[in-house]
């Protein structure tokens, strides 16, 4: 389909509108990390502010051990074990913060989550048996050449590596996919069924007493509900499935840097997808990535690919663009001045403006809209309720 | 045989001293009520009970067992139940997920869902519907409903009638007064009528302290001792 767009008569606007598939990738990985976030906060209404933790474990487990650096597991190890080991220490690592953290309730536990998060920030980027460099962070070494595997351990008829350069591509009905597609398809499998495992567990009477404890905690304790462990619960899942996509992240970007993993900023850029996606929809985060990626790269600077600045550029010519509108500023510096390197400042408008005036987000005011879930609402506008 | 004593019990909000030595006992199968005007304690008296708001100094003992220490969630293994003021329900939870919350495992999910069911029927025609969207005499009901559901030896009920139109609180008054066949009750009412109709003993709160009790057959809303108390 995004092949069919870009070789159509409206290539140019599809490519200003499109992302690229490789950042669809991102936001596939990125949204996983997100759904995690809001598995705990948006069902219990505990922010937890330093959840980059548990996908800076994935994403720093991946490339540990591909680079032989992690005991007992060599090298060779496959990549969908390396993500369990990932996900199994952010379990562990989870139920060491949350035992402390959910002693505490509001900002609170927002504030402590955080500290724990940045503790190991620091750590992290100061410990060099992780990278010669610990401040960059590891990148996966010469020794571990080819692209990380996804599919079934071990059968390599049921498995396709991921990556940019490093990932197979697949010849399919005469076309070829490229091992950019081939990481979406792979890495969304992958995405997705992490996805429906937590919905299943929302949808559990597990997933209700989260709801309860969000809802009114001190009514869920009042019924017998030890909301401690429910919590402690809910932080330690969403922390598997947090690392999980920092896995998948270091898998398909092969580094991960102190910034771009243990960072406060990646747990506000998750905050953010879920604000945007919605609270407590569950898949309402990924929307929200996916609206946050669009954006920004509708809005990139000059010579990062598609985006509005490069579109206007070629729709208005080099004559217009010369062309002086105030004194000696130009046609072009005044798109520059609004357009370059602005994404940001864009977004974060977007985003009070979300807080504002779309409180539900994206699929929250959707679902408000038709009146509960897709999965509940389309079926009884077709069939009607007395199926 | 008393199911639950309080001797002495102090309670404080931060430095405000609530409860200044509450004694009060509910024997087995009784219907307590505890009237007083707002800002006595009778609501404090019940979160104390249940370890909410844990009290400083005294004695909670339910079946001869302390409660003071214990988690609120131990408390409610124990067979307390509470039925909140302001209907506290969880607003985006079917009627159904609220009254099966209400049960925690091992509970007779299906006797427990027949029970409410039974005592207030339209909770059964919404049993599909988010709790939010229910009116408030439905919210109270449902309320009411989560705390019979739950199995429980003793009910803490709080203000069951507030805010609720005459024929609701009829329903509610008939819906408690059967489940008090089954169930012993601490009952708080500003609904002297109601309260003293349901009731066997009563207990007057002022000022954080028991100062009257009494069987309700002998008296009536109007008695000197409520106008005393009670009167604004």
């Amino acid at each position: 389909m995004y092949d069919v767009l870009l070789n159509s008569p409206v290539s140019a606007e599809a490519q200003t509108l499109l992302p690229t598939v490789e950042t669809m990738v991102g936001v596939l990985y990125f949204g996983l990390f997100a759904i995690s976030f809001d598995f705990v906060s948006g069902y219990t209404g505990y922010l937890s502010f330093g959840h980059a933790v548990f996908y800076g474990t994935g994403a720093y487990t991946v490339i540990l051990v591909a680079n032989g650096k992690v005991p007992l597991l060599g090298p060779g190890t496959p990549f969908m074990l390396s993500l369990l080991v990932g996900g199994l220490l952010a379990v562990v690592l989870a139920i060491l913060v949350g035992l402390v953290s959910f002693r505490l309730s509001g900002v609170y536990f927002a504030m402590i989550t955080l500290g724990f998060a940045q503790v190991l920030y620091v750590f992290v980027r100061g410990w060099d048996y992780v990278a010669n460099n610990p401040r960059d962070g590891p990148a996966v070494g010469p020794s571990h050449v080819e692209g990380f595997q996804i599919g079934v351990p071990g059968v390599d008829q049921l498995s396709l590596a991921i990556g940019v350069l490093t990932g197979d591509e697949v010849s399919l009905l005469g076309s070829t996919l490229s091992s950019t597609a081939v990481s979406y398809y792979m890495v969304g499998l992958v995405v997705l069924g992490c996805y429906f495992a937590m919905q299943r567990i929302i949808h559990s009477p597990f997933g209700r007493v989260l709801l309860a404890i969000r809802e009114n905690e001190e009514r869920a304790v009042a019924v017998g509900y030890n909301t401690y462990l429910y919590k402690l619960g809910a932080f330690a899942i969403s922390g598997f499935f947090a690392a999980v996509a920092g896995g998948l992240f270091a898998g398909f970007r092969r580094s991960a840097s102190p910034e771009n993993s243990f960072y406060f900023l990646v747990t506000g850029d998750a905050l953010l997808a879920s604000i945007i996606g919605g609270f407590g929809t569950l898949a309402g985060p990924l929307y929200g990535r996916l609206f946050d990626e669009t954006v920004r790269e509708f809005l990139s600077p000059a010579g990062q690919g598609g985006g509005l600045l490069p579109y206007l550029r070629a729709l208005l010519g080099q004559e217009t663009l010369d062309a002086a509108v105030v004194g000696n500023e130009t046609v072009g510096g005044l798109i520059d001045l609004l357009l370059n390197g602005h994404a940001s400042l864009y977004v974060g408008i977007v985003f009070v403006l979300f807080v504002l005036y779309v409180p539900d987000g994206l699929l929250g005011t959707l679902r408000s809209r038709v009146g509960g879930t897709f999965a509940e609402a389309v079926p009884a506008r077709i069939w009607g309720d007395d199926r | 045989m008393s199911v639950l004593e309080l001797a002495g019990v102090h309670t404080y909000y931060g430095d405000s001293h609530i409860l200044e030595g509450v004694d009060l006992d509910v024997s087995e199968g009784e219907v307590v009520a505890l009237a007083g005007r707002n800002g006595v304690g009778k609501t404090t008296t019940l979160r104390t009970i249940l370890q909410l708001t844990p009290p400083r100094e005294g004695e909670i003992t339910f079946r001869g067992e302390s409660l003071v220490g214990l988690e609120t969630h131990d408390v409610a293994a124990r067979g307390l139940g509470w039925i909140p003021e302001d209907r506290r329900i969880f607003g985006q939870l079917t009627v159904e997920e609220n009254l099966r919350a209400a049960i925690p495992e091992p509970g007779d999910v299906a006797a427990g869902l027949d029970l409410a069911f039974e005592s207030f029927p339209i909770l059964e025609e919404r049993r599909g519907q988010d709790a939010g969207t229910l009116s408030g005499g439905q919210q109270q009901m449902l309320a009411i409903a989560r705390g019979l559901v739950g199995d429980n030896d003793l009910l803490l009920v709080d203000e069951p009638s507030e805010g609720l139109a005459p024929q609701i609180v009829a329903d509610v008054a008939e819906a408690l007064s059967r489940a008090s066949e089954d169930v012993t009750m601490l009952l708080v009412e500003q609904n002297l009528p109601l309260a003293l109709d349901l009731a066997d003993r009563f207990y007057i709160l002022d000022k954080g302290r028991v100062v009257d009790e009494g069987e309700t057959a002998a008296v009536s809303a109007d008695d000197e001792r409520f106008r005393r108390y009670l009167s604004a």
